[in-house]
């Protein structure tokens, strides 16, 4: 019996194009529009050498000081790599002006009685450069004054003043580094975890004779309906488990997306957020008494709903909840996938990441419980 | 005694929907629940298969008391419901297959039983389509077959024919009757008299949750007054001719509209005879002249004031 109603029940959720849409192509959508914004997004932070012109006269020539420090920022990483902070050219004044002209420099350094910048427009290069040469002024000048007053200190002042020092420890609790990005991702998860709830409505239609024809068949056969609807449950949690499956590969593989280094409680984070949707699903399907796709409407605005306040539009969002709305963020079963998701990847143990399984699979067991007493009842007031 | 109900009442709110509702249905009968729409068949139907509460009475199927867990009476019932009950996902061979299932956990048994419904419906070419491809005479069929397929002792159709074309509503009935001969009692539910009049052994007519009379397709028609119903077309028929007419013996009514001419005799012999006999002796020539007996709307006329289809 099992075999035969679960085989019968994956064939007729896995041809359901509709759900199937729903459950499994829209978040693959969604995750690959994600992966071109955030990809748009990652190269907008990418830092690119400033082309700047420092005109080549004697006052330039003759202030080794501002050449060394100029030097120094301009090969700065070099060594390991990485890229210096500006890329200099040495021009004549006209040439400078004329660069400046076409968009070649963002702005050019002119000695002429101290270091002047010449600038076309405002902006975040700009910026970069005259707090370039404030710091050097800065320093500059203090270091003169020291010097005036007390020479002997001067060895052990450009020790500190070349060293960066900070007064702040950070103390992390993971090795590896926040990434608010990943909580799109993690609560785009959440998203498809809970469109599971159309397969559990879906399943509660198939064994109510007062919500299907079908149901009404179901109910006349010697067998008892709960375990009929035990067996079609079980088909609804491996099929969208499937779909999870393959959206986690997706993520996983085409876009990158990091999931930790714990494959097994990914994997126990996906069942359980899978069990938790179906449940859900089953819960509205059995209480609301209404056509099937008032029901799937219901669950479309939920599932949006809680995915919204667990940062799947907003990153700020989730944080904002969980700060203004503390037991919410408890309550939320979007945000607790997600959130489980996150633990996997942040931190290094697994405290928070069974906190939020133990409250997705408590969850799962009390709506299973109203679904049973909805369901038990054998007989119906009307049909 | 296959099904035996004994003053069962059901209530929706102030509405009863049955009163005292009694019914008793014999092995090997095609029986007939016939009533307009909204007389409490199919919640007689639910009730009897112990899927609606009910407020009192008893029901009883061979010989024990139905209940939602009565397991070993389930597996002796087929059910054909007045909406299709099958799986838009699955083919005509997977949906019979599927419900079959539920009764029949043999595979091998199960297989032989699906091929032998398909065979009965005819849907042998349609048996890898999906029902949203079948027309609604097809999709009725499936919906028997899924039915019918774990061979039932006892067979009950709730309105099987409804929005169904001539063609498979024929092939319906006469695949009822196929299943009456192999040994099924049926109980039939159907506000068309005329189906209810070709097939069922015996019939009962329902109106507001009650059974108001039970009988044969004669022992019904029995029960009441009217008799043949004659319609002729006369031309120039004059009002004297139609007062005689209507003092002829055992004619309850005479009407005459548009040259032709209606009348209503009842219950008694050769009754068209002395019509004839009078258009012969008073030389009155007519045209087309034709005889109905009574129906059972007749019969749900005469008891309840009211058309069948009211």
């Amino acid at each position: 019996m099992f075999l035969h109603i679960f085989t019968n029940r994956c064939k007729c959720l896995v041809r359901d194009k509709v759900l199937m849409f729903w459950t499994l192509m829209f978040p693959i959508v969604l995750a690959s529009l994600f992966g071109l914004a955030f990809s748009n997004l990652s190269s907008e932070d990418k830092f690119s050498e400033i082309n700047i012109a420092v005109v080549d006269n004697n006052e330039y020539q003759s202030n080794q000081a501002f050449q060394s420090a100029l030097s120094a920022v301009t090969d700065a990483g070099q060594s390991s790599g990485e890229k210096g902070l500006f890329n200099v050219i040495l021009s004549t004044h006209e040439q400078a002006d004329e660069l400046l002209k076409n968009n070649k420099i963002e702005g050019y350094i002119l000695f002429d009685g101290g270091a002047n910048l010449v600038i076309k427009e405002s902006g975040i290069n700009q910026t970069i450069i005259k707090t370039f040469l404030d710091d050097y002024a800065q320093i500059g000048s203090a270091i003169t004054n020291i010097v005036r007053q007390n020479p002997t200190a001067f060895p052990s002042l450009m020790e500190d003043v070349m060293a960066d020092k900070n007064y702040l420890k950070e103390v992390s609790p993971s090795n590896a580094e926040p990434n608010t990005t990943l909580n799109y991702y993690y609560a785009l998860v959440a998203m498809a975890c809970l469109f599971g709830s159309f397969w559990g409505v879906k399943e509660i239609s198939a064994v109510q004779a007062d919500l299907s024809p079908q149901g009404a068949r179901v109910n006349l056969a010697p067998a008892h309906k709960l375990k009929i609807f035990g067996y079609s449950l079980c088909a609804a949690a491996v099929v969208h488990l499937f779909t999870i499956f393959i959206l986690i590969a997706y993520l996983s593989l085409f876009l990158k997306v990091d999931f930790g280094r714990d494959l097994l409680y990914v994997l126990l984070a996906c069942v359980v957020g899978s069990m938790m949707g179906v449940s859900m699903g089953a819960l509205i399907g059995a209480l609301i008494k209404k056509d099937e796709i008032v029901k799937i409407a219901v669950l479309v605005s939920v599932s949006m709903i809680l995915s919204f306040l667990a940062g799947l539009m907003m990153v700020d969002m989730k944080y904002i909840v969980t700060h203004a709305i503390p037991v919410m963020a408890y309550i939320n079963p979007a945000n607790l996938i997600t959130d489980a998701f996150y633990s996997l990847y942040y931190f290094d143990t697994y405290n928070r990441f069974f906190t939020n399984i133990g409250l997705l699979l408590g969850f799962t067991v009390v709506f299973y419980l109203i679904v049973y007493f909805v369901l038990r009842r054998q007989r119906y007031a009307s049909l | 005694m296959v099904v035996k109900v004994n003053n069962l009442v059901k209530r929706y709110g102030d509405l009863i929907a049955l009163d005292h509702f009694n019914l008793q249905v014999n092995e090997g009968e095609i029986f007939g629940l016939l009533g307009p729409n909204g007389s409490g068949k199919t919640t007689a139907i639910n009730c009897i298969l112990a899927l609606l509460k009910y407020d009192k009475g008893t029901i009883e199927v061979f010989g024990q008391a139905m209940a939602p867990d009565a397991y070993n009476i389930k597996r002796e019932i087929g059910i054909i419901m007045q909406n299709v009950a099958v799986f838009n996902e699955l083919t005509v061979q997977e949906n019979i297959n599927y419900f079959c299932g539920l009764y029949i956990s043999d595979k091998k048994k199960r297989a032989s039983l699906v091929e032998e419904a398909i065979e009965f419906v005819g849907l042998n070419d349609f048996r890898k389509f999906y029902p949203r491809k079948l027309s609604g005479g097809l999709l009725r069929r499936l919906n028997i077959a899924c039915g019918i397929a774990h061979q039932p002792k006892l067979i009950i159709m709730d309105e099987p024919t409804v929005a169904v074309d001539p063609q498979s509503r024929n092939s319906i009935l006469e695949g009822i009757q196929k299943l009456n001969r192999q040994g099924a009692t049926v109980i039939y539910t159907s506000h068309y008299m005329e189906e209810v009049e070709q097939i069922c052994t015996r019939i009962a007519i329902m109106d507001r949750g009650k059974i108001i009379a039970t009988g044969t397709n004669d022992e019904l028609k029995s029960m009441i007054k009217a008799g043949e119903k004659i319609t002729a077309e006369i031309f120039g028929l004059d009002s004297l001719q139609i007062q005689n007419i209507k003092n002829l013996p055992h004619i309850s009514s005479v009407e005459y509209d548009e040259n032709m001419l209606v009348v209503k005799s009842e219950r008694g012999k050769n009754n068209l005879a002395i019509v004839l006999d009078y258009f012969r002796v008073h030389n009155i020539p007519y045209g087309k002249i034709y005889c109905e007996l009574p129906t059972l709307n007749d019969v749900f006329l005469e008891i309840t004031g009211k058309q069948l289809r009211d």
